[in-house]
């Protein structure tokens, strides 16, 4: 049995903003274990960065964690202060951002950054052998480790994006979470990066949460997959069931709208509407406004998340468009 | 970094040569002979009517003059003072440049580093009476009318309190049958500040390769023994009390000179500090797990630093301009008190002189500017 | 929101019907939305509407001082140049009913002066804002589309007056030259629309430059000319908008500190009346307050009060400083 690295339980978190409460992360659990990968997907807007920032409650000064827990490494983390958050930060789960953002700080060498990671996190080293483990990270992602002098502009965006995974490896974390990790890469670059990702995960077997908007990159690298829609688990379950057999009406038009090359011609099922504001969610099911099964009960009631199959659960009133 | 330097200085030299064409060329366009007021002056005999107008070629075509200024120029020979008359204008600047350099520099070192430090913390700890207050003494002390400015100084410190003197460089009759010249005690003065600033870098420069424990312990004990070499050395020139006459009239020009861009630098710091804290590698940062002294200091700060140090070279024009202001209400006889008067008299040779010498301060202060932000920013250096 | 994407033929809440309605009158209809949507966005922050309200106090006043030498202020008393008060023994007087804030040394009174000034430091404002603007626009749009030798001349210009004191070259040129509130005027804004508002507002120009919409213009034909003028200016207007703010805080101060010298040739300003007030030994005599403060405070807060104006429209015009 695999350890537990990561549980969410009903975790809620609001912004507070000008024009009220907005409800960014609604009711969401799930757990992870070493080793797994799991990947959150949906629209922009859908909570999916928010989930990921409140894990390691690196929230702006207007969010807050409205209820539920978030248990790392078999410790409850929810009441952290920031200094205790400081030692979960980086030495036990760290981030891979998106490469367009910047998160290399353009004035300092990106070795001095990764080093800096280290010396917050790692037992004292000798310079030389900080060193030595800079340069052996630097090949683990494909890097000349002579890079490792150069300023962040000197790097082209694939190549920051394999300094920022070997910053994410540097501590040895137990979970790595990567936000849209190659939504900004060309597409040649994308893929040997979510391979070789995928590589170091099986090698180092940690854990990883993969957030993005596109489905092809999910359905490449996790296991698992998390469907996410206006702050709100939709559906959960292995990547083969959410593709082949989505149970939420949500999901089942988001895949349509993947079209699979090899596999039969399905007709697209075209979604009407936008994605609900969400200062002030529809009532009940906040997909209802747009889902082309609902009835009265969605308006009414919110629907709970169930395990309809081993693994594989889903938050629906009309599973599969069944009334 | 050294190409880009060398790139620089050329740049900056250009810069320089234009600027003194278009000096030439502004006093040369004015209507009517720019001796006419001094020639028609009964005191000078004919012969020396003769001499001024030939040392001026007066009656030569202006390219050849432009040509003969520039060249002059480069011999360090700026023509006579009027009024100074017959000191030499190059004479005159040097007797009164090193003050308004250190009023320039002293106020401009102590207002981007005080303006900078409290940009920063305001911009960490937001809270609404803070911001507000902070924002109305930012924005007062950026727009307030300066001579207003200075006199309520003066009016509060030195006329109410009598904290310091009213205005000018020295108090004539302290000085009175002193072996020594203000200029001269001036000018030691000047090289101890240089000896001793030189010291100090040195001392910080050096304190940061020890080992953390030992830091604080040498970073202070070099202060007081540096501290002690400048006191102990006026002490023994028996001029001691003379240099502290001269600092006594140095204080409230210095500190409204400083004020005055103290706020601009403060309000732009904390806009430049918000908009960095919201770039990814703070938030980057703060994943990392570093503390908020780490991010504040070593991430955020060097950031924001930059557009402030953009902003430095848009206000040089700015500091110089209170400095003239400030060094006239004061009656503090530095150059832009100097170029002011010679305006006033029409002394065209000292007018000249003091656009000259501005011209070369703030093309200084704008390449000591450039290669600090290069230094600070890679991208440029690397570029 | 949902209505709006659904049916095609409504665009922010406007019915557009091809072929009944002009499209000028779209273009109008849009414009308005855009500004009542700014006008929004500035009166939700204190900082403009502050400003905005000191510069009204000032206009009233500017508009007042005629009306009132006109009904209940004797021109042989109030006149801000010529009046004096006979009945009052010793000028300068302090506050009374008559003369709310005063009279200055050669008897005249304080606020009609004060009053009277108003207008000019608005003029000279609007010349050096107007003529600052023109040039900038104009220089910082074709340098940046043409860019080349033409770019490189009037940016090195550029650098040139930036580096230049304002001040002191003005004190200069006021010394040499005739200055009075039009020239003054005029020169301040040819030193700003060459020198650093040409800098930004060009960096603005070349942000535009490489957006789609321009490639579009230059595809289906649009001369050099027209899409200068059609498509580059009216987006840097804007910006260039925000400078004009900034340009008449540094007008007004000028004026001030040139007027406080003794350097121009005008006959009443702020500034002259603190220069009064310094030529007749008043000047650090502030137990007679009146012939300091009233003027200096409201160069103060005028410059200010335009400054803030600036600010509050730049948190419109730089939407990365709005508060989310």
């Amino acid at each position: 049995m695999a350890e537990e690295v990561l549980r969410l339980e009903h975790l809620t978190m609001h912004y507070k903003t000008r024009a009220g409460e907005l409800s960014a992360v609604d009711d969401v659990s799930f757990k992870l274990e070493e080793g797994d990968s799991l990947g959150l997907v949906g629209e922009s807007g859908c909570g999916k960065t928010s989930v990921a920032l409140t894990i390691l409650k690196l929230l702006p000064e207007n969010g807050y964690i409205k209820g539920g827990k978030i248990i790392i490494n078999g410790k409850d983390i929810t009441n952290y202060t920031e200094n205790q958050m400081r030692k979960v930060r980086w030495g036990e789960v760290s981030m891979v951002f998106q490469a367009a953002m910047n998160a290399l700080n353009p004035v300092y060498r990106v070795g001095d950054q990764i080093e800096e990671a280290m010396v917050t996190h790692l037992p004292p080293l000798s310079k030389e052998d900080m060193q030595a483990r800079i340069d052996e990270l630097f090949r683990l992602v494909g890097l000349d480790p002579a890079l490792k002098t150069r300023y962040p502009h000197e790097f082209s965006g694939g190549m920051r994006q394999r300094a920022i995974i070997a910053m994410a490896l540097s501590c040895g974390p137990i979970l790595i979470i990567a936000d849209e990790p190659t939504t900004a890469l060309d597409v040649i670059v994308q893929d040997s990066l979510l391979r070789e990702m995928r590589e170091f995960q099986k090698k180092l077997g940690m854990a990883m949460i993969y957030v993005s908007h596109d489905v092809g990159v999910i359905a490449e690298v996790s296991e698992r997959v998390g469907v996410m829609y206006a702050g709100r688990m939709a559906e959960l379950g292995t990547t083969a069931a959410i593709f082949h057999d989505p149970i939420h009406p949500y999901t089942m038009a988001l895949m349509s709208s993947f079209p699979s090359i090899v596999g039969e011609k399905t007709e697209l099922v075209s979604l009407p509407g936008e994605p609900p504001n969400l200062l002030n969610p529809p009532s009940g099911c906040r997909f209802h406004p747009r889902c082309p099964f609902a009835t009265q009960i969605c308006i009414d009631q919110n629907p709970d998340f169930v395990e309809h199959e081993p693994g594989h659960f889903a938050a629906c009133w009309h599973p599969r468009g069944k009334k | 970094m050294r190409a880009y330097i060398l790139k620089r200085v050329a740049q900056i030299l250009l810069t320089y040569f234009l600027f003194l064409t278009g000096v030439f060329f502004l006093i040369d366009a004015q209507p009517g002979d720019f001796g006419a007021a001094y020639f028609s002056d009964p005191r000078l005999t004919a012969e020396q009517r003769h001499t001024l107008s030939n040392a001026l070629g007066l009656n030569k075509p202006v390219g050849e003059r432009y040509v003969q200024w520039i060249g002059n120029f480069l011999k360090g020979d700026l023509g006579v003072s009027f009024s100074n008359y017959p000191r030499p204008v190059t004479d005159v600047i040097v007797e009164r440049a090193p003050r308004t350099i250190v009023l320039f520099l002293t106020a401009t070192v102590v207002s981007f580093y005080t303006g900078f430090a409290a940009g920063k913390f305001l911009a960490w700890k937001r809270g609404q009476l803070l911001e507000y207050t902070a924002t109305i003494a930012g924005v007062s002390l950026f727009t307030v009318f300066t001579p207003w400015f200075a006199l309520v100084m003066i009016w509060l410190f030195a006329f109410r309190l009598g904290w310091v003197p009213i205005g000018k460089f020295i108090n004539a009759q302290f000085w009175m049958g002193s072996p020594v010249t203000a200029g001269s005690v001036f000018q030691q003065m000047l090289v101890t500040a240089i000896l001793a600033g030189l010291a100090l870098f040195t001392v910080l420069f050096l304190v940061r390769r020890l080992d953390a424990r030992y830091r604080n312990y040498v970073r202070w004990g070099g202060f007081a023994v540096i501290l002690a070499g400048v006191i102990l050395y006026w002490a023994q020139t028996g001029i001691g009390t003379l240099a502290l006459d001269i600092l006594h009239h140095l204080i409230l020009p210095v500190s409204v000179v400083t004020l005055i861009s103290f706020g601009g630098t403060m309000l732009l710091t904390r806009n430049s500090m918000l908009e960095t804290l919201r770039e990814d590698y703070i938030l980057a940062a703060r994943a990392k797990g570093l503390t908020e002294k780490e991010i504040r200091d070593k991430h955020a700060a060097r950031n924001a630093m930059l557009p402030v140090v953009t902003a430095f070279v848009f206000n040089l024009a700015f500091t110089l301009d209170g400095g003239i202001i400030t060094e006239t209400i004061f009656s503090w006889p530095g150059m832009g008190a100097t170029l002011l008067e010679a305006a006033i008299t029409e002394d065209i040779p000292m007018v000249m002189g003091g656009l000259v010498f501005t011209g070369f301060l703030a093309l200084t202060a704008h390449l000591v500017a450039d290669i600090m932000y290069a230094y600070l920013d890679p991208r440029i250096r690397y570029a | 929101m949902v209505e709006n994407v659904t049916s095609p033929d409504v665009i922010h809440g406007i019915e557009v019907k091809i072929g009944q309605v002009p499209l000028w009158r779209v273009r109008l209809q849009m414009l308005w939305i855009s500004i009542k949507a700014n006008l929004k966005l500035f009166f939700e922050n204190p900082i403009g509407v502050i400003g905005l309200v000191i510069i009204l106090f000032f206009f009233l006043m500017a508009i007042a001082h005629p009306i009132l030498m006109r009904t209940v202020w004797p021109p042989a008393i109030y006149d801000p140049i010529r009046g004096f008060d006979l009945s009052i023994l010793v000028h300068p007087s302090g506050p009374s009913l008559s003369h709310i804030l005063g009279t200055d040394p050669f008897g005249r009174d304080v606020l009609s002066q004060l009053m009277y000034s108003t207008s000019s430091e608005f003029a000279l404002g609007a010349i050096a804002a107007l003529v600052t603007v023109f040039f900038a626009t104009t220089i910082g749009a074709v340098s940046a589309y043409y860019g080349g030798w033409l770019d490189t001349i009037f940016m090195r210009f550029a650098d040139l007056i930036i580096m230049t004191p304002f001040i002191t070259l003005l004190i200069v040129l006021s010394t040499l030259f005739d200055v009075g509130m039009v020239e003054l005027g005029i020169v301040i804004g040819l030193l700003g629309g060459f020198g650093g508002t040409t800098v930004i507002i060009k960096s603005q120009a070349l942000t535009i430059k490489v957006r789609t919409y321009i490639e579009a213009a230059r595809v289906a034909g649009g001369g050099h000319f027209h899409i200068i003028m059609r498509h580059i200016i009216p987006n840097l207007l804007p910006l260039a908008f925000l400078y004009m703010m900034f340009t008449v805080t540094s007008a007004i101060f000028s004026e001030a500190v040139l007027s406080f010298f003794g350097l121009l040739n005008i006959r009443m300003s702020w500034g002259l009346m603190i220069n009064t007030t310094q030529y007749t030994g008043y000047l650090l005599s502030f137990d007679k307050w009146w012939l300091i403060f009233p003027a200096s405070v409201s160069i103060t807060l005028l410059c200010g009060a335009f400054y803030l104006v600036g600010r509050g429209i730049d948190e419109i015009v730089n939407p990365r400083l709005r508060k989310r």
